[in-house]
């Protein structure tokens, strides 16, 4: 199997902390690879530093075998990775299909200038993410969580990824939420999308992922298959603090 | 796609009518009221410009008259040192206000918010001091100059160049702004870090507005200085001047164009009629009131009060229709 994404050695220090400390693991195209670890783990570090939203202090990170540490956010977003944020962070005075136009958009002024919004696309993308037509004109802050998460996303699939990575996506929903959710990522799993899922949620988090890495203190102490990964002694250790 | 998708019929029309009605204004007003709505013009143009930038991206900058007095002085400078014709001045000023939009661009690659603000204020004011010290021989220092050459004479041509300029600007601007990358802009303002998380490289975008904002000042402080016939640093790099462009963006409604267009009309004609009540700075403490009472009460400007008033008579017309038929 091809491998899409690579970290090697990533190390990330802030101050006297290593929130990252020697990451080293991949994830095949077309695989879902669970993240896991109790709170403070450095989960939410690795997708900064896979975003480049935060550049690490040693290690490399290679997309499709071609470093990208030097890149900047939307550069990287142009190549096919795209992530989700824990508190969802929609445009606060744009509608849903607002939100999703600016995801839509190509990062080249002119095509912005000379073409216009495409509502017929910006309508099909909030579908398939399972809002209603009715919802399009909504503003976010009339949205509920799962609908937040829901318009996350949306606009992350709308720049096209070839790879998401996935911040808590079952948080704060209602159990017909996260159903709804689940069922979404699994559609798209199908359909041949990458995945790297960070969740507390790991009961709703096991059908979605073929694969886990455990860590905790920015070290990783256990991979393997989620069964695997769960049953072992530092990663019970980790989570129940023994 | 293009036209269609983003301007209706109705935007044309309503435009149009704006133009027209302008247009004929000077066979009904006073040579006296023509004169303050030359002013109107000219603020409505540096507001434009200000809401443009500010009012958009949310990068808000205190220090417009900078981009202003560059586009004046380096016009002025050309003109009445060099005799360099007006056709040639205007437009090398409005490229030296791209260079100084560039250097003015710089600080927000790295900050943002109160920081941003206060650096652009010390550019203008590092402008004010720099005027009068560094050349005074060409730019006349703490005197200014004048006895500048003007475009045209009297109030009527006068009114009409300035409010063609106004116009195309407005419209322009208008247009902009209703295209996606308009959207985008105003996507920066909400939340830059999830512009960027759409892929889309926020440092092009906030140039392009740094860009047009600087222009469209450029092109205002040049015209301007041509139809004042002089400049001095004193009434140009003021905090008062600073405050009026910024009132009239924010009063109108930030981030709309036509918004920051009805607030400077507004506040010229309030600075006016307030004058022989109160000829001295006291007026603007009165301005400062009504922007105080707005912000508190109507954040989003005169332009959401209109359509407020807008909504609340269509809503009371098909509520006397429904009551029509229940009855």
């Amino acid at each position: 199997m091809a491998k899409l994404l690579e970290l090697d050695q990533v190390v990330k220090r802030f101050g006297g902390i290593v929130a990252t400390n020697g990451l080293t693991f991949d994830v095949n195209k077309g695989e879902s690879l669970a993240l896991i670890g109790p709170n403070g783990a450095g989960k939410t570090t690795i997708f900064s530093l896979i975003m480049g939203e935060i550049r690490q202090n040693a290690g490399t990170i290679r997309l499709k075998g071609e470093e990208i540490s030097g890149l900047a956010t939307h550069q990287r977003i142009g190549r096919g990775i795209a992530r989700t944020y824990q508190v969802p962070r929609p445009f606060a005075d744009m509608d849903v299909a607002g939100n999703i136009r600016v995801g839509m958009m190509p990062n080249n002024l002119w095509q912005m200038l000379a073409k216009g919004p495409d509502p017929d696309a910006e309508l099909a993308l909030a579908l398939s993410v399972g809002f209603s037509e009715g919802d399009l004109h909504k503003k976010p802050a009339t949205l509920s969580m799962g609908d937040l998460r829901k318009l996350e996303l949306a606009r992350t699939l709308a720049t096209r990824p070839e790879i998401m990575l996935l911040d808590e996506v079952f948080a704060g929903l209602t159990v017909g939420e996260i159903a709804q959710i689940s069922d979404l990522l699994a559609q798209k799993r199908r359909e041949g999308m990458t995945f790297i899922i960070v969740s507390h949620d790991l009961r709703s988090l096991e059908p979605l992922v073929d694969r886990a890495v455990a860590m905790t203190f920015g070290r990783q102490i256990a991979e393997g298959s989620f069964r695997a990964v769960m049953d072992d002694e530092q990663v019970r250790a980790a989570y129940l603090g023994q | 796609m293009t036209m269609a998708g983003i301007v209706t019929s109705r935007h044309l029309l309503l435009w149009l009518l704006f133009g027209a009605a302008m247009l004929a204004l000077p066979q009904f007003v006073s040579n006296g009221t023509i004169r303050i709505i030359i002013f109107a013009n000219f603020l409505a143009i540096f507001a434009m410009s200000w809401d443009f930038l500010s009012g958009k991206t949310g990068y808000v900058s205190f220090g417009h008259p900078f981009l202003i007095g560059i586009g004046a002085y380096a016009s002025a400078i050309l003109s009445y040192r060099f005799h360099v014709p007006l056709e040639f001045s205007i437009p090398l000023a409005v490229l030296a206000t791209l260079v100084g939009g560039t250097l003015f661009f710089l600080p927000a690659l790295r900050i943002k918010g109160t920081y941003f603000a206060l650096v652009t204020l010390a550019f203008m004011e590092l402008m004010y001091q720099l005027i009068q010290v560094v050349r005074p021989d060409l730019t006349g220092g703490t005197r200014g100059m004048s006895g500048i050459k003007t475009v045209l004479t009297g109030a009527a041509p006068n009114f009409y160049l300035s409010f063609m300029l106004m116009f195309v600007i407005a419209f322009s601007l208008w247009l902009l702004s209703r295209t996606r990358l308009g959207t985008a802009l105003d996507a920066i303002a909400m939340n830059e870090e999830a512009v960027s998380g759409s892929g889309l490289s926020t440092t092009r975008l906030k140039l392009f507005a740094f860009m047009v904002s600087a222009t469209v000042a450029g092109i205002g402080g040049a015209f301007y200085v041509h139809y004042l016939g002089s400049i001095a640093p004193r009434a140009l790099f003021d905090i008062n001047f600073v405050f009026t462009i910024i009132v009239s963006a924010l009063i109108g409604g930030a981030s709309t164009i036509v918004g920051p267009m009805i607030g400077a009309f507004f506040m010229t004609f309030l600075l006016e009629y307030l004058r022989p009540v109160l000829p001295g700075s006291e007026r603007y403490f009165v301005y400062g009131m009504i922007a105080l009472v707005l912000y508190v009460y109507k954040p989003k400007g005169i332009l959401a009060i209109l359509a407020d008033l807008r909504d609340g008579m269509r809503a009371q017309g098909t509520g006397r229709a429904q009551r029509g038929k229940a009855s």
